[in-house]
């Protein structure tokens, strides 16, 4: 098949003067994600929502014997506006959807969930009518603990990954959610248009 | 010895008492005339030689695909329940009975009560006043198979949300069928398929056909 050299050219030229957006960050915001994302993933404040039967689990991976407090997670926060790692630690039904949804809600961003066990993860066994399958089909979900229950050793795994996540996330000192700034320049422009026609 | 309340209570309501049947172990169980529920239950409850004065259980028996389970079609009972299934007639005479168990504490022995009720609108008097056990045993009835239960204070769900349409034991509620309060996420998912609708992420696994053979799309809603 003959070859267009006219566009080989254009394309051997292209990449060399159109930078990536992540390539044109400078070196100071990539320090300060890398540090960010350092201190965040060694300082995970989970929430535990503890429905079922894996929270026996949970507690064998929070106390001594296994103590998740090594990998940085130290102690579960019983407030969700102080925590940044929700664990779902059992079963959804349909009647607590509504209680996760408003509970993820009121976190704070950064956030990042666990599914800890199958039936957060899936549904599990219980592929019935009060059970969601799966809880990510409320709130995202960022590793999956497979397991019925899972070993403290899976869950230990699951959280190096969130962490691993965590570390090549993009972190920035100051992040505005752009749809909130976009409102907000919207609503100035409102305030001096009002103003400039009095 | 354990016959004596079978006796007991044939000897009182001789019309009412349609059949009873010993089984061993000490299960008495004794088929009576829906009509006269209460009063039998008010009878067996304050008989001093018989004194039940616990409700240990109350349930309900849906018998709508009994014939087929019994020659291995449960398929059609557990499965799903496609509409050309649902709009057949019962296989049964009868399709629900409710089912009593009453344990004496002072007497140590047990009877089985077993009622049946018409198919459409089944209906039942309570027995919330004899026993207060059963006020919720039977909303817990009402809520998972739909029988309504005459002069009870509070006939509301027990379980389940206002929102849910249906009563889900009933062996024609589609085991496939959900109804989320939250609305559900749309995301792409490998094993589920993208997004909702039939075989994508807002639809439970047993619709997917992964891991299934003979499920057939179309019977889905």
């Amino acid at each position: 098949m003959p070859v267009d050299l006219k566009e080989t050219s254009e394309a051997a030229l292209v990449p060399a003067l159109v930078t990536r957006r992540e390539d044109a960050q400078s070196f100071m915001e990539k320090l300060v994600s890398g540090s960010l994302g350092w201190a965040r993933k060694y300082s995970l404040f989970t929430y535990p929502f503890v429905t079922a039967c894996c929270g026996m689990e949970y507690m064998s991976v929070a106390s001594s014997r296994y103590d998740i407090a090594r990998f940085g997670a130290e102690f579960p926060r019983f407030s969700p506006r102080q925590a940044d790692l929700l664990m779902i630690v059992g079963t959804i039904n349909v009647k607590q959807s509504v209680v996760l949804k408003r509970v993820y809600e009121q976190m704070c961003e950064p956030k990042w969930v666990m599914a800890f066990g199958v039936c957060a993860s899936s549904g599990g066994f219980y592929d019935n009518y009060a059970t969601v399958q799966g809880a990510d089909r409320i709130i995202p979900v960022d590793v999956y603990v497979p397991g019925c229950p899972p070993r403290p050793e899976q869950v230990l795994d699951g959280l190096r990954l969130l962490q691993d996540k965590i570390q090549t996330q993009k972190h920035s000192l100051i992040s505005r959610d752009q749809a909130a700034i976009a409102e907000d320049a919207g609503r100035r422009k409102g305030f001096f248009q009002k103003i400039l026609s009095k | 010895m354990s016959k004596i309340s079978l006796e007991r209570l044939q000897a009182r309501f001789p019309k009412d008492v349609l059949a009873v049947e010993t089984l061993p172990h000490g299960d008495d169980v004794a088929r009576v005339r829906r009509e006269a529920i209460v009063e039998i239950c008010h009878f067996l409850r304050d008989d001093p030689e018989l004194d039940f004065k616990m409700l240990s259980d109350l349930t309900i028996i849906d018998s709508l695909t009994r014939r087929s389970e019994a020659f291995g079609g449960s398929s059609r009972a557990s499965m799903e329940a496609p509409p050309h299934v649902r709009q057949q007639p019962s296989e049964a005479a009868v399709r629900f009975t409710v089912i009593y168990q009453l344990y004496s504490i002072t007497k140590k022995h047990r009877v089985r009560l077993k009622a049946d009720l018409d198919d459409k609108e089944p209906h039942l008097e309570s027995v919330s006043s004899l026993w207060k056990t059963a006020n919720w045993l039977e909303r817990a009835a009402f809520d998972l198979f739909g029988v309504k239960f005459d002069g009870h204070p509070n006939m509301e769900r027990i379980f389940l949300y206002p929102e849910f349409k249906g009563y889900p034991l009933r062996k024609d509620y589609p085991v496939n069928k959900r109804q989320p309060l939250v609305e559900e996420r749309n995301f792409p998912d490998l094993v589920r398929g993208p997004g909702p609708g039939p075989g994508g992420a807002g639809v439970p696994m047993s619709q997917t056909l992964v891991g299934r053979i003979n499920v057939n799309r179309e019977t889905y809603d």
